[in-house]
């Protein structure tokens, strides 16, 4: 008999995997995003779950609050429709387009398989029960792993500068200011 | 929910007390502002339909429920229609994350012929809280910053220039002033050192004490709030949550005289009564949360505790009415700043957008960064 916990993990499991085919196969990009946030808030709820509070509460701040909000902003002030008109037809574009994929799906599914041994027989140290998980992750990452916190830190803003040059750019949305 | 069938049925209890607790505040809360608003502006506000004008909510429910319900010739239906119920989810699962009342724990007693002990015997702990997490105050941000999905999906589902305009100006003000309202709690989690609230308000209970190098300072007749260690950061976050809310001085989103009514120009009848208790809701959450942060939440004053020794009634009737009243105390507070809220509305002026994003980008996050620092120096200075 399955306990109350295994139904909520199976109604989080599979809404967040029906929201996830959602987006990529409703045909209204407004409601892709909005299947997108309601993925990201799923796995917030998963992470819940699994006791990672902090994780989920972060994940519901910035990726469902910030990031996919400004993502439906975008959406609804641009006008989408000529979109469809850059899509390339034809036999070659079409093989090349899945080859692309088929490539990308085989780097995906060997790094699966040449990486499952080590997550399932790797020795985990678990963090002692007696601390507090946010100070253990707070320690972690401002102690032993802070040149990495830094250096993606550093990579967000060359991300920002480099979307506000690319628009800037000949023929982009901000060239004429 | 509970071991058994005392736990389970005073905890589904609180669940539909704590929801029902955001939505009737809202006739309240209506009832204060307009009263409150003709106060301020010097002219009598409703005070025909029953005693004081009390039942003008009553008669405006009504009113709502009889409108004619209708959907904008090209709007979008399931976007249209989920837009008001989303509004209320956020402000109800964030009110019912914050502890309104301290824990009790009640012995076990007899009724109807049984024992009913708990789980091992032990009684039952309860606080007036909907569901408690230790996470709390990243799980109240996260669902806060949901509550801008309903001002999209209003907008977009409308099919209207200006609810459409008036949904993104509303979202991308929320967005910026998360930014503000989140960092600048962040100089209060530093000084108190953990995220949850009832952690917090239990520091919050001792005479006000400074710490100096090693040498403390006390104070005898303030308690130990969060603003006398925190001032930036109260005046920040009090900033940030009247943004966040909606309401007047940053308004722009309901701005009549620019946008007809903004997001929910093309919502009338019932649809548009959720959006109101949706902000409501909203600013409920906020007062809660000023009060909990800077204010000392439920913690019963001394003077208080030896007018009305409650901590002497032995047994369960005890904790219960100890609990009742820690709740009032915090309910006292939450309405005080509700009255400030409202006050501020009907005080000040409007901000123009350009005026209003300055303002969240490039005043209140560098405030909120120097706060930061300033309580870390602070911190530093208090220990030694």
């Amino acid at each position: 008999m399955l306990a109350l916990s295994d139904y909520i993990f199976y109604f989080l499991a599979f809404t967040a995997f029906f929201s996830a085919c959602s987006v990529i196969l409703v045909q209204n990009p407004i409601y892709s995003a909005l299947f997108l946030a309601s993925t990201m808030v799923a796995v917030a709820a998963i992470f819940v779950s699994l006791d990672a509070g902090f994780v989920a509460g972060v994940q519901l701040i910035v990726y469902a609050g910030a990031v996919m909000v400004l993502f439906v902003m975008v959406l609804m002030l641009f006008d989408l429709k000529h979109d469809l008109d850059a899509f390339s037809p034809g036999i070659l574009s079409g093989a090349f387009k899945l080859a692309s994929v088929g490539v990308i799906l085989g780097l995906i599914m060997g790094s699966i398989y040449m990486s499952a041994d080590m997550v399932f027989n790797s020795q985990v140290t678990p963090i002692p029960a007696t601390l507090d998980p946010v100070r253990g992750l707070a320690t972690t990452l401002f102690g032993n792993y802070l040149f990495a916190f830094e250096v993606i830190g550093a990579l967000l803003l060359v991300i920002a500068i480099g979307a506000v040059t690319l628009s800037r750019v000949r023929g982009g949305t901000h060239a004429n200011d | 929910m509970g071991a058994d069938k005392f736990e389970i049925s005073v905890n589904l209890i609180k669940m539909a007390v704590i929801f029902l607790m955001m939505i009737q505040i809202v006739p309240i809360l209506v009832w204060v502002e307009r009263r409150g608003s003709a106060f301020i502006q010097n002219r009598f506000g409703p005070n025909r339909v029953g005693p004081l004008g009390l039942m003008q909510l009553l008669a405006d429910a009504v009113k709502f429920l009889f409108k004619e319900e209708f959907l904008p010739k090209k709007g979008v239906a399931l976007l249209y229609y989920a837009a008001p119920v989303m509004a209320l989810v956020p402000g109800a699962l964030a009110l019912a994350s914050l502890p309104l009342s301290p824990t009790i724990h009640i012995e076990p007693f007899h009724l109807f012929g049984q024992l009913w002990a708990g789980v091992d015997g032990k009684g039952y702990d309860f606080a007036f809280q909907g569901f408690s997490i230790n996470v709390g105050i990243v799980y109240v941000l996260g669902i806060s910053s949901l509550g801008a999905y309903s001002l999209l999906m209003a907008g977009w589902g409308s099919s209207n220039k200006y609810s459409l305009m008036g949904a993104l100006r509303a979202s991308a003000q929320m967005i910026s002033y998360e930014l503000a309202l989140g960092l600048s709690l962040v100089g209060i989690l530093m000084i108190y050192g953990t995220l949850s609230f009832g952690d917090m308000m239990k520091m919050q209970e001792a005479a006000l004490t400074y710490g100096f190098f090693g040498q403390k300072f006390t104070i005898p007749f303030l308690p130990d709030w969060g603003i006398f260690h925190n001032p930036i950061g109260m005046l920040l976050f009090a900033s940030a949550s009247f943004a966040e809310c909606n309401r007047l001085p940053f308004d722009l989103p309901e701005a009549e005289g620019e946008l007809v009514a903004g997001f929910h120009t093309e919502y009338g009848g019932f649809k548009m009564l959720l959006f109101y208790i949706g902000e409501y809701g909203h600013m409920l959450v906020a007062s809660a949360l000023l009060a909990i942060f800077y204010f000392g939440g439920y913690n019963i004053p001394q003077w208080l505790m030896t007018l009305l020794p409650v901590n002497h009634i032995p047994g369960n009737l005890g904790a219960i009415l100890f609990a009742l009243l820690a709740h009032v105390v915090l309910l006292t507070k939450i309405i005080f700043f509700l009255w400030v809220f409202i006050w501020v509305r009907w005080t000040l002026p409007r901000f123009r957008y350009d005026q209003l994003m300055d303002l969240g980008w490039k005043t209140m996050l560098p405030w909120a960064l120097v706060n930061v620092i300033l309580t870390a120096l602070w911190i530093f200075c208090a220990q030694g």
